[in-house]
C-alpha cells in the first residue's frame, strides 16, 4: 500500500515530471492557453505513460540494449495511433480537439524519460503506477498553467466567462501576454520557485 | 538454452518481429474502425453545412435527420458555373434558398476549411463556419468560435453584378489565420462566382 501510495502521489510533489525534472516543457506551451485542450492533453498523456509503461515492463527481459530506444518508440507511436483512430471512431468530438496534440505525445519527453527510468528496471504494475503517477503530475502543472493563462488572458474558465461585462466597461482588459507562450514558462517557473520556498532540501546547494 | 539478446542475429529477429505485429495490428485497427470514422465525418460535414445555413440546435443526433428535411438539392458545378454529372464545385441547397459551398485553405500551421451559406439573392452571406486541423488554441484556434463566425452573416459579396473582396476583423494574435480565412474565402467565391452571376437576374 505504501508503495501503491508513493508511486502515485510523489510524481505530483517531489520527483513531479514537469516542476523537478523538467521533461515534456515544449508541449507545456502549447497547449496551456486554455484549459480545455489542457485537460484532454493531460489525460491522454496520463493513458498513454501508463500503457506504454506496462507493455514495455512486461517487454523488458527480450528486449535488445541497443535497439530499446527505438522499441519504445514505436510501442508509444504504436499505441497513440490507436487511442487516436478509436476516438476518432467511438468519440468524434474528443478527437477533434485532441488531433493538434497526437504529434506531440508522441514525442513527449516524459513517456520516454519514464521507460527508460522505470519501465526497464521494473515490474509491470509498478510500472503502470509510475506512469500513472507521472502522467497525473504532468498533468496538475498542466491544469494550474491553464487556469492563469485562460482566466488572465481571455477572461474566462472553459470558454465561460468569468469577468463580468462591467469589467471590461470599466476599463480592464485581458492580458494578451497571458495567451502568447513565454507566459507558460513564466508561470513553470512560478510553481517551481514557489516549490522549492516550501521545500528548501531540494535546493541543490542545501545539499552539499 | 539461453539467448544472448544482444546478438545481430536477435535484434533483427526481435525488430522484424515488432515491427510485424505492430503492422497487423495497425492495418486490423484501421480497417475495423474504417466504417465508423467514416460514419463520423460525414455526419460532421452535415452538422457544418446546417450549422452554416443557420439551422437552430444542430447536433450529432440528429443531424442526419435535420439535412434529410432541409437540404433539398445537391449538386456539383463546372467552372463556368453549370451543373455538371463530374464538377468539382460542390453545392448545397437548404431550403430551396439558401447555397451552401464548401471552403478550403491554410492557416498558419496547417490547411483550414469552413462552410459558407448564401442567400437566394446570391449577394449576401447568411452564415459561415469553419475548422482547423492545427491552429495554436487561444489564437488561431478562434476561428471556430461563434464570436469570430458571426461576423459574417449579413456581409455582402455582390456589389452591381460583381465580386467584391471580404472584409474579415482579424483575431488578435492571428493575424496569419486571420488572413488565410479571408483568402479562402475570396478564392472560393472567385470559383464560385459564374454561378451566382448567372443566378441573379
Amino acid at each position: 500500500m505504501s508503495n501503491f501510495k508513493k508511486l502515485i502521489i510523489e510524481p505530483l510533489r517531489k520527483t513531479n515530471p514537469v516542476t523537478v525534472l523538467v521533461l515534456g516543457i515544449c508541449s507545456c506551451l502549447a497547449v496551456t492557453a486554455q484549459l480545455k485542450p489542457a485537460l484532454v492533453m493531460g489525460a491522454s498523456v496520463t493513458v498513454v505513460t501508463a500503457l506504454s509503461n506496462l507493455i514495455i515492463s512486461l517487454l523488458r527481459k527480450g528486449i535488445p540494449s541497443r535497439i530499446r530506444i527505438i522499441v519504445q518508440l514505436v510501442v508509444v507511436a504504436t499505441l497513440v495511433i490507436l487511442i487516436d483512430q478509436f476516438l476518432k471512431a467511438f468519440a468524434y468530438d474528443v478527437s477533434k480537439q485532441l488531433s493538434v496534440y497526437v504529434g506531440l505525445i508522441i514525442t513527449n519527453c516524459i513517456i520516454m524519460g519514464r521507460l527508460e527510468a522505470f519501465a526497464l528496471s521494473h515490474g509491470p504494475w509498478e510500472s503502470f503506477l509510475d506512469g500513472l503517477g507521472n502522467g497525473l503530475g504532468y498533468s496538475l502543472i498542466l491544469v494550474i498553467v491553464a487556469f492563469f493563462r485562460e482566466l488572465f488572458g481571455s477572461g474566462t474558465l472553459l470558454g465561460y466567462q468569468v469577468f463580468p461585462q462591467s469589467f471590461y466597461e470599466a476599463g480592464y482588459q485581458n492580458n494578451g501576454l497571458m495567451i502568447l507562450p513565454p507566459m507558460a514558462l513564466i508561470i513553470v517557473g512560478v510553481i517551481i520557485w514557489i516549490q522549492r520556498t516550501r521545500n528548501p532540501e531540494m535546493q541543490e546547494n542545501n545539499q552539499k | 538454452m539461453k539467448k544472448d539478446i544482444n546478438s545481430n542475429g536477435y535484434i533483427f529477429l526481435y525488430a522484424t518481429v515488432l515491427v510485424v505485429i505492430v503492422a497487423a495490428l495497425l492495418t486490423a485497427a484501421a480497417l475495423w474502425l474504417q466504417p465508423f470514422q467514416e460514419r463520423n465525418e460525414k455526419n460532421e460535414k452535415r452538422i457544418n453545412i446546417l450549422r452554416a445555413a443557420g439551422i437552430p440546435d444542430v447536433n450529432k443526433d440528429n443531424a442526419a435527420k435535420l439535412f434529410e428535411q432541409h437540404c433539398t438539392a445537391s449538386f456539383l458545378l463546372d467552372k463556368n458555373g453549370n451543373a455538371v454529372e463530374d464538377g468539382t464545385l460542390p453545392l448545397f441547397v437548404i431550403d430551396r434558398r439558401i447555397s451552401v459551398i464548401p471552403m478550403k485553405g491554410n492557416g498558419l500551421w496547417g490547411p483550414i476549411s469552413g462552410y459558407l451559406a448564401i442567400d437566394a439573392d446570391s449577394s449576401t452571406i447568411m452564415g459561415a463556419n469553419f475548422d482547423h486541423k492545427s491552429e495554436t488554441p487561444g489564437l488561431g484556434g478562434e476561428i471556430t468560435t461563434e464570436k469570430f463566425q458571426s461576423q459574417f452573416s449579413g456581409k455582402r459579396i455582390m456589389e452591381n453584378g460583381r465580386l467584391v473582396p471580404i472584409e474579415v476583423d482579424a483575431i488578435t494574435g492571428a493575424t496569419k489565420t486571420s488572413n488565410g480565412v479571408k483568402e479562402m474565402i475570396d478564392n472560393t467565391l472567385e470559383a464560385y462566382a459564374p454561378f451566382f452571376e448567372k443566378l441573379k437576374p
